[in-house]
């Protein structure tokens, strides 16, 4: 028995180092990372009944008619489902690579998955490699680990003739064309000559369509091209023979075109050639992306290399309980480096300032939720936290019914930080921006006119910065409508009749401490017939709103309301309400936060009021299963702002992600 | 390409609260008046047309149109732009289309005495106009049709035999109406729930009999009352075409 498990542990330890996590193998100077947990997605999930569900089915129903075998469970693919599968990509000025790593179980059930394996696959070892059939990805594997690598050679850096003339690519453009067809095609064209300009020019408009002819050639020479390569291994030397070949193609155009069409179709002769000339040095650069993408690959395989795992930010980032997470490093490097893409605006910096991002999924017996997190240049993360240096007036929550409340918004700012901060946020944000016409020193000044005019102080003393909206409940109130009667002889007369209409009543309320220039706004209000007073509620007399607003100011807060019985009883300290300790704590903690709470709309609103009882139904039913759902941004821990969506799932499901499941599935049916 | 969505989150993130301190009270309110509507936009509102035939065969119209039972939705969505992906037209926008139509019923044949009017507190518009012949309305929805450039045969039409004394209204629910009407979402459908319409006919002379089952006689005997829900007039279920007879 001990020798048993001695046996076991020491297998279960071998298998740990054995199967290591493949974030080892993803560079360090890679932009994105995203990971699918697999052991924490199959926690809530057993594979079994993954197998079983709809999603499952139809997964493996579908690869098993697309492979013509049998699939019964995921774990055929030989994919190791407990480990986690990670994507990454990694950017360089002249090639995007976009590559996936997934660990191995079992990689003969892998290789299964591949038709006409003895053809496709290069064996080296215990490494196996396969490129895909269009020759623009890579796929390398061995017993527990499977690399999936595709490239895209970025079109700016071969529009630099310096770069491209190094690999042997020209930058080929129309206009060039007319010379090198002339040379070429002499003899035809010199009739042409005169008359040739202007039709050229004409032909230059549609390059939508130069795309797609240009796609279709590259596509023949690559299949070809890949026929070489099997052969002879992955550099190419046949490579000039197959630009001779096509050029042998474009004489036998042109030949019988001249031949056909004598006159007319002399540019299209020369569009002919241009669209050759173009799909060769696609072709060469295509065949240079292979090259690089193999070698990238055989790195990720054999080379030794700093992992991801030795980025500060990447590592922070990490939570175990997440289900899925995508992490994305500075946003400004990245910006920076792929500028040439945007033009003149890339150098510009609008992400000055903004450091990596992250999100991540979690999935519990209760709820989702997604989080986000953004870290910032301390100069911006300074601002902000002086911005958000705000709670909540405490006195708001008194108003915040719990029990009956469909929803709200609370959010707390401090003005004067903030109207301070903006400038500053500006500049950067858009200073730089227009930093290449050399607008910086107007948005300074900007910035310095709009302090000296904007007295902060004062400013944020009439409007503190922290509000709150809330939806306390539905209220059904007698509403007068025209309509006809008719007597026994079908005369109509106009008559006025009641109907019941609910609405939602909601409250708005802020902080203030200074009330002058409120106090003098309604006193013009009332002056100009726009605003009456009884009670010290005001009401806004509108005649084109379809509901009564009303307002006062109390303790310091302003209020505005559609409830006159509300603000009534706000006016005589009557009003009854409960805050649960999680809505007070979502309101009290975070600067910004949300609430939806579906369930107490249920059967609220009258069935006649929706339409037939049919929608009344199906409503009440989407409603009553519908979790509350919360948003809140979380307080700045150090440099990094970050925020949470929740939902809640509703009853009786096991966990979120179960509830999902059921989800898509219904949603197919 | 994922650059433009970290844009978005950024801009999300951190342009929320801007975008709440900016927003004005007009958009704050438009943002309110969303949350209000929250329940379906079924409204209630009715369609009136009336004709009042003479024995020489001239009569009045009147059209009505009462979208009162909704009043607070229609003027919370009037002052939206737009609403479930419909422009919604403004008041000045309904006043000179209303303008044009009278303007159009002036130059008509037949047509005379055009009245107009239209209630924005209540939201009822009504038009009137008096016939040399029954037969003229036929014109005036086949221009329209024209006009619209919509092809539609013409499936309504009207007629009045002095000398058999039989009014006739002939209807054939427009063949692609259901169908369009179930293209339609159910959030769209869910307008006409509710709606009305009703057609009451008046005679100089009494009547002896009716074709269609689902119109009444009034107690004189004068007067032919039909109603019905605009869904089933779409669906086809109510049929308006009516043959009535007066006394010779």
């Amino acid at each position: 028995m001990k020798k048993l498990l001695l046996a076991l542990s020491l297998l279960f330890l071998s298998s740990l180092t054995y199967a290591q996590d493949l974030v080892k193998k993803i560079p360090a100077n890679a932009f994105t990372v995203a990971t699918i947990k697999g052991d924490n997605v199959f926690k809530l999930m057993f594979v079994k009944d993954f197998n079983e569900s709809f999603v499952g089915k139809k997964l493996l129903t579908e690869t098993s008619k697309s492979l013509d075998k049998n699939f019964t469970s995921v774990e055929d693919f030989g994919i190791n489902l407990e480990k986690n599968m990670y994507y990454f990509n990694q950017l360089s000025d002249s090639i995007t690579y976009n590559c996936f790593l997934i660990p191995l179980k079992d990689a003969s059930r892998f290789e299964n998955l591949i038709t006409d394996k003895e053809k496709k696959i290069k064996v080296d070892g215990e490494i196996r490699t396969m490129i895909l059939p269009d020759s623009t990805s890579v796929i390398k594997w061995n017993n527990n680990m499977m690399y999936f690598v595709t490239g895209s050679i970025n079109s700016s850096f071969f529009a630099d003739s310096v770069k491209s003339a190094r690999y042997g690519i020209k930058d080929i453009r129309y206009q060039d064309e007319i010379s090198m067809a002339d040379s070429t095609m002499a003899a035809t064209d010199s009739t042409y000559v005169t008359t040739e300009a202007p039709m050229v020019e004409e032909v230059i408009a549609p390059p939508v369509l130069k795309e797609k002819v240009q796609k279709k050639t590259a596509k023949k020479s690559t299949a070809k091209n890949k026929s070489v390569k099997r052969k002879k291994g992955v550099k190419s030397k046949k490579a000039p023979k197959k630009v001779k070949h096509n050029e042998y193609d474009s004489a036998e155009y042109a030949v019988t075109d001249s031949v056909g069409m004598a006159s007319l179709p002399a540019t299209d002769d020369q569009y002919d050639q241009y669209q050759q000339e173009r799909a060769e040095q696609e072709a060469k650069k295509k065949q240079l992306a292979l090259e690089w993408i193999t070698v990238q690959a055989n790195q990720i395989f054999n080379g030794n290399y700093e992992s991801i795992e030795s980025n500060k930010s990447y590592a922070a980032s990490l939570d175990k309980n997440a289900i899925a997470e995508v992490w994305v490093s500075s946003l400004q490097d990245v910006y920076n480096s792929l500028s040439p893409a945007f033009g003149s605006y890339g150098k510009a910096g609008v992400m000055k300032g903004y450091g990596s991002l992250t999100a991540k999924l979690f999935m519990d017996k209760k709820s989702f939720r997604i989080s986000t997190g953004l870290e910032l240049a301390k100069e911006q993360a300074d601002s902000y936290k002086k911005i958000m240096n705000r709670k909540l007036n405490k006195k708001f929550l008194k108003y915040v019914d719990s029990e009956k409340a469909i929803g709200f918004m609370g959010y707390a700012i401090d003005t004067k930080a903030y109207l301070e901060e903006l400038p500053k946020l500006m500049q950067q944000t858009y200073g730089s921006f227009l930093g290449t016409n050399k607008m910086d020193e107007e948005i300074a000044l900007g910035s310095e006119l709009f302090s000296l005019l904007l007295d902060e102080e004062a400013v944020s003393k009439v409007v503190k910065g922290d509000a709150l909206f809330i939806i306390n409940g539905l209220n059904s109130r007698d509403v007068s409508y025209t309509t006809y009667d008719y007597d026994e002889d079908y005369n109509q007369t106009e008559v006025t009749k009641t109907k019941k209409e609910t609405l939602p009543d909601f409250l708005f309320m802020f902080s203030s401490e200074d009330q002058r220039l409120m106090n003098k706004l309604i006193k013009y209000g009332i002056n100009k017939n726009k605003v009456s007073v009884s009670n010290n509620i005001y009401k806004i007399e509108e005649k084109k709103s379809p509901i009564d607003i009303y307002f006062m100011i109390k303790d310091g807060i302003v209020f505005f309301g559609n409830s006159l019985t509300e603000m009534q009883s706000i006016n005589d300290n009557s009003f009854r309400a409960s805050i649960s300790n999680t809505h007070k704590a979502l309101l009290t903690k975070n600067n910004f936060s949300f609430l939806f709470n579906a369930k107490n709309l249920v059967g609220k609103v009258p069935n006649e009021e929706i339409g037939v009882e049919e929608t009344a139904k199906k409503f009440n039913e989407t409603l009553g299963k519908m979790g509350n759902v919360y948003m809140k941004s979380n307080p700045i821990k150090g440099n990094l702002v970050s925020a949470d969506i929740s939902a809640e799932i509703p009853n009786g499901h096991e966990n979120a992600l179960r509830y999902l499941f059921t989800l898509i599935e219904n949603a197919a049916k | 390409m994922f650059m433009f969505g970290d844009q978005i989150i950024v801009i999300f993130k951190f342009q929320v609260i801007q975008i709440i301190t900016s927003m004005n009270l007009r958009q704050f309110y438009k943002l309110l008046l969303f949350v209000l509507l929250i329940p379906a936009l079924s409204s209630c509102f009715e369609i009136v047309e009336e004709i009042n035939m003479r024995n020489n065969g001239t009569g009045d119209v009147t059209l009505t149109i009462n979208l009162s039972q909704s009043k607070t939705k229609v003027a919370s969505v009037m002052l939206l732009d737009s609403i479930q992906g419909y422009k919604v037209p403004s008041k000045q926008k309904i006043q000179s289309e209303l303008a044009e139509a009278v303007a159009y019923l002036k130059k008509s044949e037949g047509i005379s005495n055009v009245k107009s009017s239209s209630n924005f507190t209540n939201y009822i518009a009504t038009i009137s106009f008096t016939f040399k012949d029954v037969s003229n309305i036929n014109n005036i929805t086949k221009n329209i049709l024209a006009k619209q450039k919509i092809k539609a045969t013409n499936t309504s039409s009207y007629s009045f035999n002095k000398a058999t004394k039989v009014f006739s209204r002939k209807y054939q629910p427009v063949a692609n109406a259901k169908s369009e009407f179930n293209k339609l979402k159910n959030q769209d459908k869910a307008v006409f729930n509710g709606a009305m319409y009703t057609s009451i006919y008046r005679f100089e002379s009494p009547v002896t009999n009716v074709t269609n089952p689902a119109s009444n006689l009034s107690k004189s005997k004068k007067a032919v009352m039909l109603k019905s829900s605009i869904i089933n007039l779409i669906n086809g279920k109510v049929n308006v075409s009516n043959q009535i007879q007066l006394l010779k």
